[in-house]
């Protein structure tokens, strides 16, 4: 049954990665290379707000407390507080919802922050992933690339990787660099979320809402066009990597955990038929779980 | 003992001053590293890096032995070399090539594989560009010429080369030496098979189809059918082949080479036969450009 995956893959010119599980029966799953840890991009995002949660939970953070973000330290990106002209004042849940809808960087660096990289750690080994790691923001992404293709702005460092007449520096998309997780850990991390099993019922509440309003429709949701069907997920790009996990539920409420990563072969910014080809894979791996 | 790999994974460490680079240099895992490390620190008797945050540093004493470990490793390596020149058999080189690298060009490639390694046997097969990259990684091929960009999943790489095209039109269609893509109106392009290599061909396509709004494309199997196409006025060939024509065919330069024949070696890091890989590789990857 992975061979369909791989076609899809194969076809879309992208090596990739895919965990796809039944909520109600965690025993039936569709798998390609389900183990291999790869890169996260902005999918460092989906752990960093449960993480986020869990402070809450604990009282260590107040969701409510405001921060104030200046422009000369906000992180760059093309969404959200990033594209902001001057300073904002915003809640620390804000800040986690724009992380989490629009895949902002300056917030999700400034919770990053806040939540510690030590503590976001701990917490994660506490969920139970053991391949899971979130080393650095996009900032720290940033920065890595700029060392790595001498280029002195982020813009051009990016540029680099979209050239298809130029090798991609390496290391670039290597795991053990940065921000990294398997597709099977991703989809283990959504599980025992949906199942309240990590947070509060508040809490839990917060996270699926939230990713539910995620704005991007052009991956995982690319393959289920019928409102009937609610996915909740998160993406993340960088360079040639396009990834979404996320959450999928039938009209009859059979839900399904699904993770789809992926490294295209091509480094243009704009790929739409990886972005199908991520939501086809996942549809593929619904209907064989269905 | 001291080994080889000691060594190697000393001088790596010195050069790139960082754990990942170190570690791909030497071809291994990180942990493997650091604990090769730790072994030969231990056999020499002196902490020979300083670690921090992701950095590494020659400590005084690191930087005594060092240039022991460039002259112990030098031995070894030219031991190798002597050892192969003298095996009256000779290494088997076996180099694949997509249909598309032009024949000189191939054979130039051919030709720089028998002047690198003295000796050494060299066969050749044609095989489109995603048969050429599984048969590389399972070890069937030594190394191939493949069409960039594809996926290469964990094999090396070399730099991408540009080759530039022409356009071949059935005689009198043009009558400008250049051509603008947009010029070559009213016929198919000819095209081979889009599951040769996918993300090539849809960077062809897309590039065409900007240039080019109308005229489609036609799939071949073969040059040789684009070419006997063109001349009975049914088909535009674009081939980086510098000496393909036929009567009642014209080849035109393409204004600005909008689409370049893009080529890389390939070849995997755990089974190659040549002592330095890269050394080999720039050679052959000049051969190919030439």
């Amino acid at each position: 049954m992975s061979a369909r995956i791989r076609g899809i893959f194969d076809d879309a010119g992208v090596r990739g990665w895919l965990h796809a599980v039944s909520l109600d029966d965690p025993e039936t799953t569709v798998e390609h290379d389900a183990d291999v840890v790869v890169p996260l991009a902005s999918v460092y995002k989906l752990p960093l707000l449960a993480g986020f949660c869990r402070l809450v939970d604990e009282g260590a953070l107040d969701p409510r407390e405001r921060v104030t973000l200046e422009p000369a330290e906000r992180t760059a990106g093309p969404t959200g507080l990033s594209v902001f002209a001057d300073p904002v004042t915003v809640s620390l849940r804000d800040l986690a919802l724009s992380m989490a809808t629009v895949s902002d960087n300056a917030s999700a660096d400034a919770l990053l922050d806040i939540v510690g990289l030590r503590r976001l750690a701990g917490i994660l080994e506490s969920f139970g992933l053991r391949h899971t790691w979130v080393r650095r923001g996009t900032a720290g992404n940033l920065r890595d690339l700029q060392r790595r293709t001498g280029a002195d702005n982020a813009d051009a460092a990016l540029a680099v990787l979209a050239d298809n007449d130029r090798t991609d520096p390496a290391g670039v998309y290597e795991a053990a660099n940065g921000s990294a997780a398997s597709a099977r850990d991703l989809t283990f991390l959504l599980r025992r979320l949906w199942a309240g099993e990590l947070l509060s019922a508040g809490q839990t509440e917060f996270v699926k809402a939230t990713m539910h309003r995620q704005i991007f429709l052009h991956r995982l949701a690319s393959g289920f066009p019928h409102d009937g069907v609610r996915v909740a997920g998160k993406t993340g790009t960088f360079g040639a990597l396009r990834h979404e996990a996320g959450v999928v539920t039938l009209p009859g409420g059979a839900a399904f955990a699904i993770a789809v990563l992926t490294l295209a072969a091509r480094g243009d910014l704009r790929q739409p038929r990886v972005d199908a080809a991520i939501g086809e894979a996942a549809r593929v791996a619904v209907d064989l779980l269905r | 003992m001291l080994t080889e790999r000691h060594l190697q994974i000393f001088i790596a460490l010195a050069e790139e001053q960082h754990f990942g680079d170190a570690a791909r240099v030497v071809g291994i895992t990180q942990p493997p590293l650091s604990q090769g490390l730790r072994r030969l620190e231990a056999l020499v008797g002196a902490k020979l890096f300083e670690r921090g945050a992701g950095q590494v540093e020659l400590t005084p004493a690191g930087a005594a032995l060092l240039p022991y470990a460039r002259r112990a490793l030098t031995s070894i390596e030219e031991l190798h070399q002597a050892a192969v020149a003298r095996d009256p058999e000779g290494p088997e080189i076996r180099l694949g090539l997509a249909p598309e690298v032009p024949p000189s060009a191939g054979a130039a490639v051919a030709a720089a594989c028998g002047a690198v390694i003295p000796g050494s046997r060299v066969t050749v097969v044609t095989a489109p560009t995603s048969s050429l990259v599984n048969q590389v990684g399972t070890g069937r091929l030594t190394l191939a010429a493949v069409q960039h960009p594809a996926v290469l999943d964990g094999l090396e790489a070399g730099p991408v080369s540009l080759l530039p095209t022409w356009a071949l039109v059935p005689a009198s269609t043009v009558h400008d030496e250049v051509v603008a893509l947009r010029q070559l109106k009213g016929l198919p392009v000819a095209v081979r098979p889009r599951a040769e290599a996918p993300a090539a061909r849809d960077l062809f396509l897309d590039t065409l189809a900007l240039h080019r709004p109308d005229g489609g494309t036609v799939v071949v199997t073969d040059e040789r059918a684009g070419l006997a196409m063109a001349a009975a006025g049914q088909a535009i060939v674009v081939t980086a082949d510098p000496a393909l024509i036929a009567p009642g065919v014209a080849r035109h330069r393409l204004a600005d080479d909008p689409l370049p024949l893009r080529l890389r070696l390939v070849w995997s890091r755990t089974r190659t036969p040549f002592l330095r890989p890269n050394d080999v590789m720039a050679q052959l990857t000049e051969a190919l450009a030439a």
